[in-house]
């Protein structure tokens, strides 16, 4: 199963370390694969390295995609990772 | 820019009327901290200080009100290579309003510390706790970091992962010499509490601050002597990787060397012994492939 979807940046500092991290630990829990993609770059996003080296800033346009049994649960998960704000 | 808030019933929420008396002056204009030296009489190198990263926490009173320089966690950007840096944020608290002073816009305000605002001397304690939570967010980061590196330097040869370690380090420094800054200044505001009208409750919660800033000095005082100690067994295991490779090619290089040899021995422009045998070539293919296993048979032997 592969599901797609685009989601905004809305942070003010972007997509910094602390909902990467909650990204990456929200994806590793599931069985799927998930990929991001700011414009023509693409990372892992169950890795922490990769997520913090994407420079998302705000208002940037990220492409979710995920396979594998639970890719709906994970795109749920990391969209709402990316919406919650932090300090 | 400035964005106005007030207090109403123990919460703090955006100002209706344009008034308010809680004012967050985010990288503030020229005309803005004019206003604030000007006007407010806020001391121009304080106010300089709250934006500056390298000032110190520190607690200074003024005729009209008390000035707080804090450390906080920066925001993490991509281009920071792995480098957690710190800022610094200035809260100027006199009896009527507060005065908040940023270098950057980063959300304020969130967390369940900020449910309940008894006062505007409560709502600066609490900025000061929200900034050692904020240190304790990124330790863990930082923690996950050095794991998923380490995890990348067991299989690298490349200095990259090497170097965003010594990146780590580096913010744990950085985050040592802030939040011991911070823990002088709530041991200053506890010590004069009573001056800046601090009582009850806000007494208590000034003790869980220390408590839980220490704490949290302490984490990131072992973080960094953990990575300290075991940054030359991780340049180790990259050089020995890269030995590993070079040893690899190397046997790849002589096990191809000695039946080229063979080969090119046979190859002279020369007269031979058996050169018009009707088997030759494979003789000397069967001579290549004995030189192959003559070598592997050493290399075994010699345990290389």
């Amino acid at each position: 199963m592969v599901v797609h979807r685009t989601v905004v940046v809305t942070n003010p500092a972007g997509l910094h370390a602390r909902p990467s991290a909650a990204i990456a630990q929200a994806v590793r829990r599931l069985r799927a694969k998930v990929e991001i993609r700011n414009r023509n770059e693409v990372v892992d996003a169950g890795n922490i390295l990769e997520i913090m080296t994407l420079g998302a800033a705000q208002g940037a346009e990220l492409q979710v995609t995920a396979k594998g049994p639970d890719a709906e649960l994970a795109l749920d998960a990391v969209i709402a990772e990316m919406a919650k704000r932090y300090e | 820019m400035l964005q106005r808030m007030e207090l109403v019933d123990l919460k703090l929420v955006p100002s209706e009327n344009g008034e308010g008396n809680v004012y967050v002056y985010i990288n503030p204009s020229e005309e803005e901290r004019k206003y604030l030296v000007d006007a407010l009489k806020l001391d121009e190198h304080t106010l300089s200080s709250a934006l500056d990263p390298d000032e110190q926490a520190r607690l200074e009173f003024e005729p009209e009100h008390t000035a707080i320089i804090l450390k906080r966690p920066r925001n993490y950007s991509s281009e920071d290579r792995f480098v957690f840096r710190i800022a610094s944020a200035g809260l100027f608290l006199f009896a009527d309003k507060l005065i908040v002073v940023l270098g950057d816009n980063v959300p304020l305000f969130l967390g369940k510390q900020f449910l309940r605002i008894a006062s505007l001397q409560d709502l600066a304690l609490k900025m000061i706790y929200s900034s050692t939570a904020h240190f304790l967010e990124h330790l863990k980061i930082i923690n996950m970091v050095s794991d998923a590196l380490e995890e990348q330097i067991n299989t690298s040869m490349h200095n990259k992962y090497l170097l965003n370690l010594f990146s780590l380090e580096k913010s744990l420094v950085y985050y040592l010499n802030g939040l011991s800054s911070n823990s002088r200044l709530i041991e200053r505001v506890k010590h004069n509490a009573a001056k800046m009208g601090i009582g009850g409750e806000s007494l208590e919660f000034l003790d869980d601050m220390a408590i839980e800033n220490g704490q949290c000095y302490e984490q990131a005082e072992i973080y960094s002597n953990i990575l300290a100690s075991m940054m030359d067994a991780r340049v180790s295991i990259v050089s020995n990787n890269l030995n590993w490779l070079m040893k690899t090619l190397n046997i790849i290089t002589i096990a191809i060397m000695l039946p080229t040899l063979v080969v090119s021995i046979f190859s002279m422009n020369v007269s031979f012994p058996g050169k018009d045998h009707p088997g030759m070539f494979w003789i000397i293919m069967g001579l290549a492939l004995v030189s192959v296993v003559l070598v592997r048979t050493v290399w075994w032997w010699k345990k290389w």
